[in-house]
């Protein structure tokens, strides 16, 4: 369940009791009560701007860039033109290279493509089960990015930014918004597979924000963050009895100090983790799941199972109030060494596709099915987004190159234009159609932050004397994807 | 709406300086004016300011006394009381050398009744090899140094441990600021025949990189990007990287005016592998060189052979890289040499420094032997793939021969010929939109001086004439942006509260006159940093307690004019390092390649980079495990769990400023990690052969070391209550049949001690070490 944090502060004497009336920072004199529990956590809740649509969002990062027109964005003149070069007319403006650039046209003899729903939205045959929920989604068929190579894109997708250092989208959100439940990290990033993605943390990094906001990675196991159980050779009651004593001693420093916040809530700081050892394995823990919800989110097939529990996991996390749920897609658990692979299937696409559409068909379409029965589709965003897609032709005749000029990303969800397609790209899906309905990293983060009820112009921290914002100094909220 | 929002900006100000509100990104940040600054106060050049009267001219040791006093007084403020000696010693040893005094420090320290007795204390100070250990790590924020280059392949940077050796030397030597910057900036061209010179360029190299890139020029324009800011915001305190997209907002920096600033850098590359000098070898670099050896002769079977197999498909590998590269890095790339212009040269020489032909070849055959549909497939190279891999299997067994960190390289900013490439104004900060050519020069808001550029034999000069420029005695931000961040560090926040922006939508000065009186102090000084300190730490200002007091939170809530002395948590890097100490378990060497500590299984090993660099290898030598944490492997990717919940540097980029954060992932850290738990073992052992067996005793050695002093009646209950207590916990889990805890370790005497009490005792040792009075300086 999620406890008002303010509340829960206050009662637990940090507010206005102990305190008295006022609160008092170091270097920042007194304040008055109200705010009290605020300055002792970074992490309290805040108003948006405007009333949001939405309260959490679940960003799946389809990692490696999965071929958008083998999936949503159907192409009949690829099929036609498939084997021919491609047109000169499609690449005007765009830098490509030689090798996996400029080569003869594929099509996969196995796609098929087939309208689902009353908003008669496309779907290719590589994923029949999110097509079962094409009237929850609004797609982005004009989506642009910067970048040829993963590494910059990735980070582009998650901060804005070509280079690291600015925070990711999660972490300005945590910042904006606060915790709804100040026994979980408000900020979580799950992936599937054995190793974190690559790059690591500075995809979920706070950049110049305080580290406060910086996602929390949880690990696949049973015990999803570092140091969360105590030390294996101490018992329970060794931990309580150790806690106890460090609450008499930071309490008698902090009687010298009767006015030090920061002190108290580093106090305090000693029972939030000592609930967070307790709620965060109960967060993550699938027993208690039906069966039903099992097969649902497809865990009961090896090739949907690992990135089926991570779905899942985001649920309960939505449900228990965290606010960024980032999901990086990894590859199955059944799969040998050799074929560990992202979506990025410069070769053998129709393979490398074939598993990966497997992996996060149902499990995706599940967890929309799920969010819409538990009424939680309302209050959550989920964003379907790549660093790129792949483009209409191939190096090798199989696979497709990287796409950053026009592509497919969605977003379902409450205040979502649910059943509605926004912008196209061209005949062979290489560029985005109509330039003005480009839709950049920028704008969908904008977007994504509105339905949170926060204004990205507004949505500003200062960082060396200047005002940064998330969308850095781009972006432009999607009105047409709006309900 | 928001919360009210002068209450918001006070609500975040509590973690950093920061606000939710502001309209665009143009608009300045609230900055605490202080009446009676100018505009542009930042680039007056530097006076000499009279000492101001003040009435307690005894409280006055230093001139920088008499400016804090006059102030106080103006008030009608009195300063705080001298903090007792103990509480002084375990202040500035924390704060000169992130470590804590040992009780014999202590004592020594308040026995000593001579009048020089801080003096003498100072001096041992700033004389230690841990004081360049201490600042360096500040330094290196601003480097935004790490040991690898980031993004997703996160390549290990094999040399870049001399940058940090380097850093810490210069600190020890007391190298001249003024030299420090010069070096630095452009010490391949300064002095080309210095290695430590050239290592000193690590500064501008430290930029994060992918080496991947398929697009060169973009990735220049980046590259040159990174170093700009950087130099902008580390020497000048400006946020020079506002104007790259449009014109300063708040500054009066021009768009056109930034470009020039980077095209200073336009000429400049790194290599990263320029061999070390004949005769310089370290021991490290002796063993490493040694191990390479024998790991190249043990696997020169295996690796011939797979050159043998890479040999026929050369030629087409090499072509096919080449041509993975964007249009216009191409166009460079398969220009004749003698065609080439100095961007040419450029994208050339990084083509050269990124590839490799063996791996590069190697992924060409995958491609070409798993893709029957690809062009250049043949049915032979399934075999030779095959084969390859399978020499590949066999090359993987001698991995644990491998040397798993250091080099026989250094890495130095390097020019490849006196004419630079044009540098461009770009449109909105758009690679893709140059407009206007510029020259370099310096911005019209910093004087705008002319600088001469003399190109050297094989180099532009334009580097040299910008730091010859940089560390003038003439500049009025250099020597006021460096003492700024000293003081920050000694008072926890700056005279300038924004230490990277002393523009307009930065805070103004609070002691605008000791400002330039420490600014021109120091360049007096001969740029020395010691001498700065040395006066900062011998001040009565830094020898206030920190205690709290009503009268000043009435008057002087932010505590801007330092009536009481400021206490602060420590850093991430202090709180591990200070402990390690305190255990007795520091390895206590200085420099050398980065140590690898254990982390949790699960982040264990993990991807290997192109060079086949995993990405944590656990070091061998255990003893590695316990050096301090400036040596520890800054991997951009995986940074070092036990450190990163307790706000450190950002390698990203410059970072400026340690914020405070208070949060439960911090207490489960602390509370819960091995490490924590084997260091309170040690230290549980240290305390009781030093101590002996008499409980009162131990515990006051445990607060000895820990908080240099005693503990008090009731800590001392509390204590003796919770041993008695814990004893009898830990001895019901023995009547359930197995004894199972943590008990000292490093016991002289094993038999000392009953394993139960001393079980007991261990948990209280880390429930004090976890406690407030131990994460905090007063």
């Amino acid at each position: 369940m999620s406890i008002n944090r303010r509340d829960f502060l206050l009662k637990a004497g940090l507010g206005v009791g102990a305190v008295a009336a006022n609160g008092f920072i170091p270097g920042l004199g007194y304040i008055n009560a109200a705010t009290a529990a605020e300055l002792l956590d970074p992490l309290a809740p805040k108003q948006p701007h405007f009333p949001g649509k939405v309260k959490s969002v679940i960003w799946l990062h389809q990692n490696g860039a999965p071929s958008t027109i083998d999936l949503y964005d159907y192409k009949p003149e690829l099929a036609k033109l498939a084997g021919q070069p491609v047109p000169a007319s499609f690449l005007k403006g765009i830098k490509t290279s030689t090798q996996g650039g400029v080569n003869k046209l594929f099509y996969s003899n196995q796609r098929t493509f087939k309208q689902y729903g009353e908003s008669g939205a496309w779907f290719s045959n590589l994923l029949p089960n999110l097509a079962q929920q094409a009237d929850k989604i609004a797609f982005i068929k004009s989506s642009v990015t910067v970048g040829a190579t993963h590494d910059i894109s990735i980070l582009k997708l998650n901060t804005g930014d070509l280079n690291p250092g600015r925070p990711s989208l999660g972490a300005w959100v945590n910042y904006a918004l606060g915790s709804l439940n100040p026994d979980l990290p408000s900020y979580v990033v799950l992936y599937n597979g054995e190793q974190e993605p690559s790059a690591g943390s500075v995809n979920w990094s706070s950049g110049f924000l305080p580290a406060v906001y910086q996602g929390t990675a949880f690990r696949p196991s049973d015990s999803p963050i570092l140091y969360l159980e105590r030390p294996e050779l101490r018992s329970a009651d060794q931990q309580r009895a150790s806690l106890d004593l460090l609450k008499q001693l930071n309490r008698l420093g902090g009687d010298r100090r009767p006015a030090d916040t920061e002190l108290r809530a580093r106090l305090e700081s000693y029972e939030l983790a000592d609930r967070m050892q307790r709620a965060a394995p109960e967060a993550v823990d699938l027993s208690k799941e039906s069966e039903a919800t099992l097969k649902l989110y497809g865990i009961d097939d090896p090739t949907s199972e690992s990135y089926g529990k991570v779905l899942l996991r985001a649920r309960r996390l939505v449900e228990r109030g965290v606010r960024f749920v980032q999901v990086v897609s990894g590859y199955p658990g059944n799969v040998s060494d050799q074929e560990r692979r992202s979506w990025d299937a410069h070769s053998d696409l129709d393979g490398n596709h074939a598993t990966q559409a497997r992996m996060v068909d149902k499990p995706i379409a599940g967890l929309l099915a799920d969010l819409k029965t538990l009424g939680l589709l309302d209050s959550t965003l989920v964003v379907w987004a790549s660093e790129f897609s792949r483009t209409p032709w191939g190096e090798s005749g199989t696979g497709r190159d990287h796409n950053p000029w026009g592509y497919t990303q969605w977003i379902a969800g409450g205040g979502v234009k649910a059943g509605f397609t926004y912008g196209e790209t061209d005949e062979l899906g290489v560029q985005v159609a109509d330039k003005d309905k480009a839709v950049d990293t920028y704008d969908l983060h904008a977007t994504v932050l509105h339905l949170l009820g926060l204004d990205h112009l507004k949505t500003t921290f200062i960082n060396n004397g200047r005002s940064e914002r998330p969308t850095v100094v781009y972006g432009k909220v999607v009105k047409e994807l709006l309900a | 709406m928001l919360v009210r929002k002068g209450v918001y900006i006070a609500v975040m100000l509590a973690v950093t300086s920061s606000v939710i509100g502001a309209e665009t990104d143009s608009k300045p940040a609230p900055a605490a004016a202080r009446a009676g600054v100018p505009n542009g106060w930042a680039y007056q050049p530097v006076k000499t300011p009279e000492l101001p009267a003040v009435k307690q001219g005894k409280w006055v040791r230093t001139p920088i006394d008499a400016f804090v006093l006059a102030r106080l007084e103006e008030k009608g403020i009195k300063p705080s009381p001298e903090a007792d000696r103990a509480t002084f010693i375990r202040r500035a040893t924390l704060d000169a050398w992130g470590l804590l005094p040992t009780p014999e420090e202590v004592k020594a320290f308040v026995d000593d009744k001579s009048p020089n007795a801080h003096e003498k204390l100072v001096d041992r100070l700033l004389a230690s090899h841990h004081f360049g250990e201490r600042q360096a790590r500040r330094w290196l924020d601003l480097a935004r140094y790490a040991d690898s280059s980031g993004f997703q392949n996160d390549a290990t940077r094999p040399n870049n441990w001399r940058y940090r050796d380097y850093v810490i030397k210069a600190f020890n030597e007391d190298k001249p600021f003024d030299r420090f910057i010069k070096e630095q900036v452009a010490g391949d061209e300064l002095w080309p025949e210095s290695q430590e010179a050239k290592i000193a360029t690590g500064f501008l190299g430290g930029y994060p990189d992918n080496a991947n890139s398929r697009d060169l020029v973009q990735r220049k324009y980046q590259i040159t990007t990174d170093i700009t800011d950087t130099i902008g915001e580390t020497f000048l305190a400006s946020t020079t990287g506002c104007a790259r997209c449009h014109n300063h907002k708040s500054d009066k920096l021009s768009q056109k005016e930034y470009f020039q600033l980077q095209a200073f850098f336009a000429n400049t590359a790194f290599d990263q592998r320029r061999p070390l000098d004949k005769g310089t070898e370290t021991a490290w670099d002796k063993k490493f060189a040694e191990q390479q050896a024998k790991y190249r002769e043990a696997t020169k079977e295996i690796r011939d052979k797979q050159a043998a197999i890479l040999a026929p498909y050369k030629e087409a590998g090499i072509k096919y890289q080449k041509e993975r590269y964007l249009t216009d890095s191409r166009e460079s790339i398969f220009k004749p040499e003698k065609e080439w212009n100095a961007l040419d040269r450029w994208v050339n020489f990084r083509h050269k420094s990124v590839f490799n032909a063996d791996t590069d070849t190697a992924g060409y055959l995958r491609l070409t032997a798993e893709n029957k549909d690809h062009a250049d497939h043949t049915p032979d190279r399934i075999t030779a793939w095959k084969e390859y891999q399978k020499l590949q299997a066999e090359l993987r067994k001698f991995d644990n021969l491998r040397p798993l960190s250091g080099s026989v390289n250094i890495t130095t900013a390097v020019e490849l010929g006196t004419d630079s490439p044009p540098t461009f104004v770009r449109f909105g900060g758009i690679h893709e939109r140059p407009t206007e050519e510029v020259q370099p020069g310096i911005p019209a808001l910093w004087g705008g001086d002319k600088v001469s550029i003399t190109p050297t034999a094989n180099s532009s000069g334009r580097r040299s004439a910008l730091a010859g420029w940089l560390a003038s005695a003439n500049n009025p931000l250099t020597a006021r942006v460096y003492v700024n961040r000293v003081w920050s560090q000694y008072f926890d926040k700056g005279i300038v509260g924004t230490p990277a922006d002393f523009g307009r939508a930065g805070e103004k000065p609070t002691h605008p006159e000791l400002l330039d009186y420490l600014a021109g102090n120091f360049v007096k000084n001969g740029w020395s940093v010691k001498k700065l300190q040395r006066e900062i730490l011998l001040s009565s200002v830094y020898r206030q307690a920190s205690d709290e007091r009503q009268d000043v939170v009435k008057v002087d809530p932010k505590n801007e004019l330092l009536a009481v002395y400021p206490r602060k948590r420590l850093e991430a890097e202090e709180i591990r390092d200070a402990l390690l100490y305190a255990s007795g378990q520091l390895t206590d060497v200085v420099g050398g390649p980065s140590v690898f500590p254990p982390i949790a299984k699960v982040l264990e090993n993990g991807q290997a980079d192109f060079d086949g660099n995993r990405q944590w290898t656990v070091s061998k030598d255990k003893a590695d495990w316990n050096r301090r944490s400036i040596y520890i492997f800054s991997r951009r990717s995986l940074p070092y769990p036990l450190l990163q919940n307790f706000d450190p540097a950002n390698p990203s980029q410059a970072h400026h400023k340690r914020d405070v954060t208070t949060t439960p992932l911090q207490a489960l850290t602390l509370f819960n990690s091995d490490i924590v738990v084997n260091w309170s073992q040690a230290l549980a052992g240290r305390i009781i052969n030093e101590a002996g067996k008499d409980e009162s005793a131990q515990l006051s050695r445990l607060y000895q070391i820990l908080f240099a002093r005693e503990p008090n009646k009731t800590e001392k209950a509390a204590l003796k209550a919770f041993l008695a207590k814990e004893e009898s916990v830990v001895q019901k889990k023995v009547a359930a049949g197995k004894f199972e805890a943590a008990v000292p370790t490093g016991l002289k005497d094993p038999s000392a001690i009953n394993p139960v009490r001393g079980a007991a005792f261990v948990d209280l040792v880390h429930t004090v070490a976890n406690s407030s009075d131990f994460a905090y300086r007063f």
